[in-house]
């Protein structure tokens, strides 16, 4: 009972790094390069449905929709910036720009938003469901389920849509995708902004999950999107729902198993572990 | 021609350079003494309430005619709670020849880490908040005002748990680094001096924001109550995230973030019923105290707490070292002062430094009752 209760813990922690590395794994895909602004995106995502709530009332639904448009947007300078006069230019320099571009974004809401922790109003407090001895509670579920929502809808997007087309076209090839009368410079954009946009979303679960939001809650938050992705396999984007689900599902045992302190040993050795085993990740192609 | 008239020009520039600096003012009539505090980052409640503090003690000291005809003027810096922003401010007050004596930092880890420094340098840090058994030990020039985790935590185990909250069977998160680690360990052998049973015992790393795992773990041993060694924001989440579990057949009691405001702004109603020790709190039966907070409040735009306090207490501490040593006041001596000073009583109490150069307190035990911190019990309650 207690390792069933520790393993809900686990995937629904696993499923907001899961929608993270969704998101990480669409931006790597259709812009060809890692990023390291991604935890700021998802600190934006965050402090949007913050000020939302604020603003506006505790409407969960309506904060999500704020923050995947804030984090978008965000999304939109960030490839302005970093990518679209770097698109022939060496990787590196696009690189470079993400990391300078990210620790602006920190500073710069330390500055506007200040740096103390903020709280994030309670939904549903102390409500759970009882599945035999085990709890579940009502925002356990509600997180799972906007993610699993989510993903099929990113699913249904990419595969049956002319626009998911054109996406799917520009990460297999940019050239060939040109070639073929696709206009690559907007497709990444819009890639892009679906990408930074899920991690919004993923931030203010974030955010609302643990009652808090805080200027520089990214860096840890990009870091396990991006070991989520590295750990499902490169650009593969089931991949790296999966490689999400099985970091927080590890991480959490791991607590059962031993101490709360070990909780990134956890995350990382086995993403070391499977890396040693596996160069490509759980379900990267080969030569990817 | 006007090449040679350049390297001249540019030989002098360096020349003068290497003088400027050798200029000593000796007619100066400024002291300066440092403050190092979390101004911003996880802390910055308490780095601004020390920021504040300094400032009042010493704009008071400054409008009753200064020290020895000397006027106070502190120099504020922003360790953000990072052992290496410390040791960076360090060594930027050690350089400065104008500072005299430090003010801080919050955090025991900070203190420790800039120890060695200011030891070399014969420089005094006086922290107003490390509590770390060690820390006042590593060297004659550092001190700390408010008292021991061998104080505290033991009176928390046998007073507050047992006695006040009538606990049994008790489980203990608390924050892995230098202060967690020596309050847990003295909290246990307190516990086990009175026979209150532990049943878990949890650590986390700074920075955690999940505690679902942890708090899952810890209701498998079925305490009574809770103690959570950390500070404000952890507090804070842990209460949520006990209540969004449905557990409310525990109690929850907290060592180390005193009767911070920052719990009840983001706790909101689920740490209701909190409770915490400590070494000071205002009734206003002490008019001297009840001003201090008055004024305090007015300044900082939140509630008064022991931290801020003691940072107020600290800077007076010093002004008035330097007020006794009068000519001789120089940063070699100031250390030698504070040690033999005997009859200094401060907003927090009389302050008296033990041969280590810390303090033994009594305590307080104060809870969270309709959104504010209410004093339970008076000193005499531990005795």
């Amino acid at each position: 009972m207690y390792i069933l209760e520790q393993l809900i813990n686990g995937i629904c922690q696993g499923s907001i790094y899961a929608l993270m590395a969704i998101g990480y794994a669409v931006i790597y895909g259709v812009v060809g390069l890692v990023t390291f602004t991604y935890g700021e995106i998802i600190m934006m995502g965050s402090f949007s449905a913050f000020y939302y709530f604020i603003l506006f009332g505790d409407n969960l639904f309506f904060a999500l929709i704020a923050g995947f448009i804030t984090a978008a947007a965000v999304g939109i300078i960030v490839h302005k910036v970093c990518y679209e006069k770097f698109l022939d230019a060496p990787r590196y320099i696009s690189l470079i720009s993400t990391i300078g571009m990210s620790m602006f974004l920190k500073n710069f809401a330390t500055i506007i938003f200040g740096s103390e922790m903020k709280g994030m109003p309670t939904f549903f407090s102390g409500k759970f469901i009882l599945l035999g001895d085990i709890r579940v509670s009502y925002m356990q579920l509600l997180i799972i389920g906007v993610v699993i929502v989510l993903s099929i809808l990113l699913t249904i997007y990419l595969k049956k849509t002319r626009m998911g087309m054109k996406l799917r076209a520009v990460s297999q090839d940019k050239k060939a995708a040109a070639l073929v009368g696709i206009n690559v410079k907007t497709t990444t954009l819009i890639g892009n902004c679906i990408g930074c946009g899920l991690g919004g979303i993923a931030g203010i679960l974030l955010g609302v999950y643990y009652n808090s939001v805080l200027p520089t809650m990214g860096g840890m938050a990009g870091l396990k999107a991006f070991s989520s992705m590295v750990l499902g396999g490169l650009g593969s984007i089931s991949g790296a729902a999966i490689g999400g689900v099985l970091i927080g599902v590890v991480e959490n045992l791991g607590i059962a198993l031993t101490s709360s302190g070990l909780r990134d040993v956890f995350a990382f050795l086995l993403l070391v572990l499977v890396l040693v085993v596996r160069p490509r990740g759980l379900f990267g192609k080969k030569g990817n | 021609m006007l090449k040679k008239v350049l390297v001249i020009v540019l030989c002098l520039a360096m020349v003068i350079g290497v003088f400027a600096g050798c200029k000593k003012d000796e007619g100066s009539d400024v002291i300066k003494i440092g403050v190092a505090a979390p101004i911003t980052d996880k802390w910055a409640e308490y780095g601004k309430g020390f920021e504040v503090a300094t400032q009042m003690a010493a704009d008071k000291i400054n409008a009753a005619g200064g020290v020895n005809g000397k006027t106070i003027e502190l120099v504020v810096m922003d360790s953000k709670g990072d052992p290496k922003e410390a040791t960076e401010i360090a060594r930027k007050f050690v350089e400065n020849e104008d500072i005299i004596a430090v003010v801080g930092d919050f955090s025991s880890t900070c203190c420790m880490a800039t120890a060695p420094i200011y030891t070399e340098a014969k420089m005094t840090q006086l922290s107003p908040t490390a509590s770390h058994p060690d820390y006042a030990g590593m060297s004659e020039f550092m001190f700390g005002v408010m008292g021991r985790q061998d104080g505290e935590a033991p009176f928390f185990a046998e007073f507050l748990a047992g006695k006040y909250m009538g606990a049994e069977k008790m489980a203990i998160i608390y924050l892995n680094n230098d202060w967690g680690v020596s309050a847990y360990t003295n909290m246990v052998k307190g516990a086990q001096a009175v026979g209150l049973e532990i049943t878990a015992e949890e650590n986390f790393v700074d920075g955690e924001k999940d505690f679902t795992a942890t708090l899952t773990k810890i209701r498998q041993t079925n305490p009574d109550t809770i103690a959570l060694i950390m500070f404000y924001n952890e507090v804070s989440i842990i209460s949520k995230q006990i209540a969004a579990m449905g557990w409310d057949d525990v109690k929850v009691c907290t060592l180390g973030p005193g009767t911070s405001d920052q719990i009840i702004e983001l706790g909101g109603a689920d740490v209701e019923g909190l409770v915490t020790s400590t070494p000071f709190m205002v009734t206003p039966d002490d008019t001297r105290a009840w001003d201090f907070k008055t004024e305090f409040e007015s300044k900082a735009g939140f509630t008064l707490n022991v931290h801020s306090a003691c940072a107020y207490d600290a800077l007076t501490m010093i002004a008035k070292a330097i007020e006794n040593l009068g000519d001789n006041a120089a940063r070699e001596t100031i250390a030698g002062e504070l040690a033999s000073m005997k009859d200094f009583v401060g907003i927090t109490g009389p302050i008296v430094f033990t041969a280590d150069g810390d303090v033994f307190r009594k305590y307080k035990i104060a809870a969270i009752e309709d959104g504010t911190w209410v004093q339970k019990t008076d000193y005499s309650f531990g005795e």
